[in-house]
Parts: C-alpha cells; sequence; structure tokens
C-alpha cells in the first residue's frame, strides 16, 4: 500500500513536470517547442524573419531527415544536451552549431535545393571543407549571433501550462 | 511453512522501504528540476529594470549606482582584476621602459623617461595616476581630468579654466572614485552623455552638433572623452585640448601643431622641439574596418551579455581577446584560437615595423647629440632635428595606441612606415654634416640593453639640460625684479607727493 502511495506521489510529479516543462512538445515539429528556453529567442526571431520561415521549421534544418529513427536519435541526443546546458545556467553567449550539427545542416539544404546543388558542377555538397553558409551566412538568422542580440525581440511568448506564477503576457494563446 | 511466511512479510516491507525511500530522492529531484524550470520560464518574462534608489545630481560614489544596476556594476568591479595577458597587452602592469629600453632615449628630458606602464583597468586609475614617477609638485590638475568621476563635480564648483589651472596636489582630497558610472552616463535618464568639456569643445570646433549624436556614436565618444591625443594648452592655464580642428590623422595633427606652434618639450640629447603623442585610439580606430562599418568601442570592449533573461552590457572593459567569443563571436565565427592567432599576427608585422622605426629614431637623436658635442652649427642640425621630431612624432601616434596595430591594421603600419621613412631621410641629411667633421655616417649605438642601463645613459644630458634651464629662470627672474624695481620708482615719488 505505501508502495502504491509512494509511486503515485512520483508518478504525480513526474507528471507536473512534464507539464510544465512541456515534455509533449518535444516529440512535435513545432516551432515554439524551441523558445521553451528563452534562450533561444533570438534565433527564433531572425529565423521567423527569414524567407526561410515560410517554408521551414527548426527541424527541417537543424535535425536529420534520412530516417525516423536517426532524427528521433539527433533529437534525444541534442534535446539532452541543451537541456543539461540550460539547467546548469551553462549557456555561453553566442550559440554556434557543433561539428555534427554542422553535418545536419548542410545536409539539409542540399536536402531541399538538390536542383541548385546539382547544377555546381565539381562542388563537393556533401561535406568536404566548404559549406552552404560560408557563403551565405546570413541565412537565415542574420549577421549577428548571440543571446542578446535580440532580446526583447516580438516572438511568441510562452505557451501557458497552467502552473506558472508569473502574469504571462506573451502567452501564445493570447497570441501577440 | 509459517517460517516461510514470517521471512516473506520482512523482505515485503524492505522493499516498500527502498521504494519509500526511492520515490522521496525521486520527488526531492523533479521537485528541483520543476523549480529550475519555473524559475528560468519566469525569467523569459519578468526581469524589468527597477530603480531602487534615485541616483542624486554629480554622484561619484559608484556603488550609489550600483544599488540599481547590479549586473553592469559587479562587472565594473572586475576592471580591477589583473589576470589576463595577452600577447602585447591585457590588463597586468608592464613596465613598457623595462621591455623597451630604447623609449628612454626616445623620452630623454620629458618624464616618460622615467615610467611608463602599461595601463591597468579603469579601477585602478587612482592609484595609478598618483603613483607614477612621471607626477611631482608641478603636476598640473589637468591630469586628474580623465581619472574619476569626481572630476565633473569639481569642475561645476571651482570652474572649468580654474581647475585646469590649478596644481594636482590640490585636488587630492576631492578626487578620489576610479573612473566610473557618472563619466559616461546621465544620472537621471542614465543615457550615455559626455561629461568631460575637451571633447565638446573639440567637436563643437569641428562643426558637430552634439545634441544630434547617435546612440551608436556615444557608444564610442564616451570613450574619446579620454582616449585621444590631447596636449594642454598655455603655460599657465594648462587647458585641456584635443588637436581636431583639422582632422584626426597623423597628417592633421602635425598640421595643427605646427600652427600652433605647442611644443611638449626639447629632447635632451638632440636637442630637437618634441610633440608627446599620448594614446590617440579613438582618432585611429576610426580610420579602421570596424569603424567603417560601424562598429563602436564598446561593442567589442563592453560587449553585450545575457544573464537570467537580462540583457546589459559588460561593464569589464578590457581587451576583447581576453572576451573573444562575447566579443569578436557575435560577428566572426572562426574559432577562438583562429581568431587569436589572426589578431596575433596582425600585431606581430604591426611590431616588426615599429621596433624598425624606434632602431632608426633612437640612432638619429644619438647622432645629432654626437655631431652637436663635435661642434655641429645650429644651423647644420635644424634639418636632422626638425625630421627626428617629425618621425616621432608619427611613430608615437601608433606606438602609444593600446589596439597594438589591431585598431587601423593598414593606417598603423602605413603611419609607422611614414616614421621610418622620415627617420632614415634625417639620418642621410645629418650623415653630409657628420661627414664634414671627420665622424662616422651615423654614431654608434651605446649599452642602453636594460632600462637602468638607458637611464644612466641619458642621465648626463637631462642633468645639463636641467642645469641650463634652471640658470636661464634665474636670469631670468633677475630681469623681471629689476624692470619691477624700474617701474616702482616713479610710483613711489608721486605717493611720497
Amino acid at each position: 500500500m505505501a508502495c502504491f502511495v509512494s509511486l503515485g506521489v512520483l508518478l504525480g510529479s513526474g507528471i507536473y513536470v512534464a507539464r510544465i516543462s512541456r515534455a509533449g512538445s518535444y516529440l512535435s515539429d513545432d516551432p515554439t517547442t524551441c523558445i521553451n528556453c528563452h534562450v533561444m529567442k533570438p534565433y527564433y526571431a531572425s529565423w521567423q524573419h527569414s524567407s526561410h520561415a515560410r517554408v521551414a521549421t527548426c527541424n527541417d534544418c537543424h535535425v536529420p531527415h534520412d530516417t525516423t529513427l536517426n532524427k528521433y536519435l539527433f533529437k534525444a541526443k541534442d534535446g539532452m544536451r541543451h537541456s543539461t546546458i540550460f539547467t546548469l545556467r551553462k549557456e555561453p553567449q553566442v550559440l554556434r552549431a557543433t561539428e555534427e550539427a554542422k553535418h545536419v545542416i548542410q545536409g539539409n539544404c542540399v536536402r531541399c535545393h538538390t536542383e541548385l546543388v546539382s547544377e555546381l558542377n565539381g562542388i563537393n555538397v556533401h561535406g568536404g571543407d566548404r559549406s552552404c553558409v560560408d557563403c551565405h551566412r546570413e541565412t537565415p538568422h542574420g549577421r549577428a549571433s548571440s543571446l542578446s542580440s535580440a532580446p526583447n525581440t516580438l516572438t511568441p511568448g510562452l505557451p501557458r501550462t497552467g502552473f506558472d506564477s508569473f502574469k504571462n503576457p506573451e502567452s501564445t494563446e493570447k497570441s501577440r | 511453512m509459517n517460517s516461510d511466511n514470517q521471512s516473506s512479510r520482512p523482505r515485503g516491507s524492505a522493499l516498500g522501504w527502498w521504494v519509500l525511500g526511492g520515490s522521496a530522492l525521486g520527488v526531492v529531484a523533479l521537485g528541483l528540476l520543476a523549480s529550475s524550470i519555473l524559475e528560468r520560464r519566469e525569467e523569459a518574462v519578468v526581469g524589468r529594470l527597477t530603480i531602487k534608489q534615485p541616483v542624486g545630481e554629480w554622484e561619484s560614489d559608484n556603488s550609489k549606482w550600483g544599488v540599481n544596476f547590479p549586473r553592469e556594476y559587479n562587472t565594473w568591479l572586475a576592471t580591477e582584476k589583473m589576470d589576463g595577458e595577452t600577447k602585447y597587452g591585457g590588463n597586468v602592469e608592464r613596465d613598457h621602459l623595462a621591455n623597451n629600453p630604447k623609449l628612454v632615449v626616445m623620452w630623454a628630458g620629458y618624464a616618460f623617461a622615467k615610467g611608463y606602464n602599461a595601463p591597468r583597468g579603469h579601477m585602478h586609475a587612482i592609484d595609478d595616476v598618483k603613483n607614477t614617477p612621471r607626477r611631482n609638485d608641478k603636476t598640473p590638475a589637468t591630469c586628474w581630468t580623465c581619472k574619476s568621476p569626481d572630476v565633473p563635480r569639481v569642475m561645476a564648483r571651482d570652474g572649468v579654466k580654474e581647475y585646469y589651472a590649478e596644481k594636482f596636489d590640490h585636488y587630492v582630497q576631492d578626487v578620489t572614485n576610479p573612473i566610473g558610472c557618472a563619466d559616461c552616463h546621465d544620472e537621471k535618464t542614465m543615457a550615455l552623455q559626455i561629461s568631460r568639456p575637451a571633447l565638446k569643445e573639440a567637436l563643437t570646433r569641428q562643426g558637430k552638433d552634439i545634441a544630434k549624436l547617435t546612440h551608436q556614436e556615444m557608444r564610442s565618444l564616451v570613450c574619446a572623452q579620454c582616449h585621444v591625443e590631447y596636449y594642454f594648452k598655455g603655460k599657465k592655464e594648462q587647458y585641456l585640448t584635443f588637436p581636431w580642428d583639422k582632422g584626426m590623422t597623423a597628417e592633421n595633427m602635425e598640421e595643427y601643431y605646427a600652427e600652433s606652434g605647442h611644443v611638449d618639450w626639447t629632447h635632451a640629447i638632440s636637442g630637437a622641439k618634441m610633440i608627446k603623442m599620448q594614446h590617440p585610439d579613438y582618432e585611429v580606430f576610426s580610420q579602421g574596418v570596424h569603424a567603417a562599418r560601424g562598429v563602436s568601442c564598446a561593442d567589442c570592449h563592453m560587449p553585450y551579455k545575457q544573464e537570467g533573461g537580462v540583457k546589459f552590457s559588460d561593464h569589464q572593459i578590457q581587451s576583447p581577446l581576453l572576451n573573444i567569443e562575447n566579443s569578436c563571436q557575435v560577428c566572426h565565427k572562426w574559432s577562438e584560437k583562429d581568431i587569436k592567432d589572426r589578431v596575433y599576427s596582425m600585431q606581430a608585422k604591426h611590431h616588426e615595423v615599429m621596433d624598425a622605426a624606434e632602431v632608426a629614431i633612437t640612432n638619429l637623436h644619438l647622432s645629432i647629440g654626437e655631431a652637436a658635442q663635435k661642434g655641429a652649427t645650429e644651423e647644420q642640425l635644424a634639418k636632422p632635428r626638425e625630421l627626428v621630431s617629425k618621425a616621432q612624432m608619427y611613430w608615437d601616434y601608433i606606438s602609444a595606441n593600446n589596439g597594438f596595430g589591431f585598431h587601423a591594421p593598414q593606417e598603423s603600419v602605413r603611419v609607422l612606415s611614414k616614421a621610418l621613412n622620415i627617420a632614415s631621410e634625417g639620418r642621410l641629411v645629418l650623415a653630409g654634416v657628420r661627414t664634414k667633421l671627420g665622424l662616422a655616417a651615423v654614431a654608434s649605438t651605446p649599452d642602453i640593453g636594460t632600462k637602468e642601463k638607458a637611464q644612466a645613459y641619458i642621465k648626463p644630458y637631462v642633468d645639463a639640460q636641467n642645469a641650463k634651464k634652471k640658470a636661464e629662470e634665474a636670469k631670468a627672474a633677475a630681469e623681471e625684479q629689476q624692470k619691477k624695481q624700474v617701474k616702482n620708482a616713479p610710483k613711489m615719488k608721486t605717493i611720497s607727493r
């Protein structure tokens, strides 16, 4: 009986944490998932104002799309890394893609722009020492990269969880 | 069977305790995680500025501002640190004269030959200006101008002109707070402001409307209140003045000084009339690629930062090489190592040209000095003296900079090359004179391998110069006295009548 009570408390806590962290959203491709943590806001804002926002979500570029398994494996791994750094307050001021992430991004450039890059004879578009963003370096996040580059920009606010004690004027449900 | 039941019961309850303990730990861990998540969610929404205690007019105590701006204040406090050395600079104290004893000869007869250290952080401003061997009881109050937010207050109280004309020692009690908040900020609006008259006056003379300066311009101009070339105009007035009327290049300043006739000192060895340049950081930076792209001083030296969802500018003003991530990498996506290597390679090349110019200028001073001793006439030495003074002015315009070439690499090397070229021309002209006197084309370099040796070498020259100056002053005073007596004599008569 005591076992059940204990496990029940643990389960309840787990459900609560899952709810306030919007754990479910991480399974989706919704870009607002990425601004569950406010450090991503400037990057969300620069994406949102770019031409890519009309056709591509965060996941379209930042996770691999070769197989579904790979997609979720990469998401899980990268997500764990991000959430650990954020929880420990170790986030750097300027976010830069890791080598692995660069590879994924480059693959996704080519995935959509196949027709264009197929005409670039002789250029190793699948890797090598040059990547698309070496030249297209303002695509799509702009020239300046920093947590402070657009701190008070108009991005959707935090989606409500129903447990916040603060007023949330920027909530998506209110839609700003 | 009974015994089996008995033994399984305790086993069951032990498991129960384990589950309870494990759940408790799990709940604690989840609770911590939950509070962290909520806290960080809150950061995204709240965290706006609140003024706890309004700042009074002329408030120079930086901690009073710090109550309202803890992040800015705490990072400003960090300018006290002396933990970061870069290849050529950083926040540590370096003895330039010990590292480069040629400088002692180049400044012979001027206070810089006594001591010249690399600057430490702003927090050390008061201590360092008090302790420099360049200061004595004749030092004017003007030397305080850039060291403290107490200065604008004192200027408002005593008058700007009156302040400059005072002696340094007069204000030791008044000026106590190191460079801080009020130097750059308006105490009511916190907007950036120019608190020092010299910059306002220089900009006004250039025809600029101070009220129309943009915020981005101000993010450099607050630094340009001090990080500029300046001189003290007038022997009595000691009025802080920027030589910007013709423009901000080395050539513009040469023209300005030639017209104004200002001389900082007479070189003790060569007898040339010299100009000392003082850290024209803003002027040189203005000629570089970063300025051309609209980057301000603060963008790299006080980069923006985020802490707990609040954006603020890092007030630990320092070399960007000690904070490459926040300064350079915001725009340049290369690795820290690549960026650092690139900067150091620029600075190494810069130093190569600078060193060559120093060797030529030092030798020219020595060669002129020797020729003068061996009977060269003033007329014969006029041109070489003019050239050594000019060469050193150009060299100093770059050498006195804090960026070590980085602020405007091409312009820096161009001006240094010009200095080297002028010094070489001086040596050529002088070689003719020296040959006529039966001397070698250039003087051989004495042993000035250390600061002490170099200072010992220039000492007899400096002593002779001081003795000559004293004798002249005594003579002038005696003449003045005589004039007064002649003037006073008839006056007394009229009174007696």
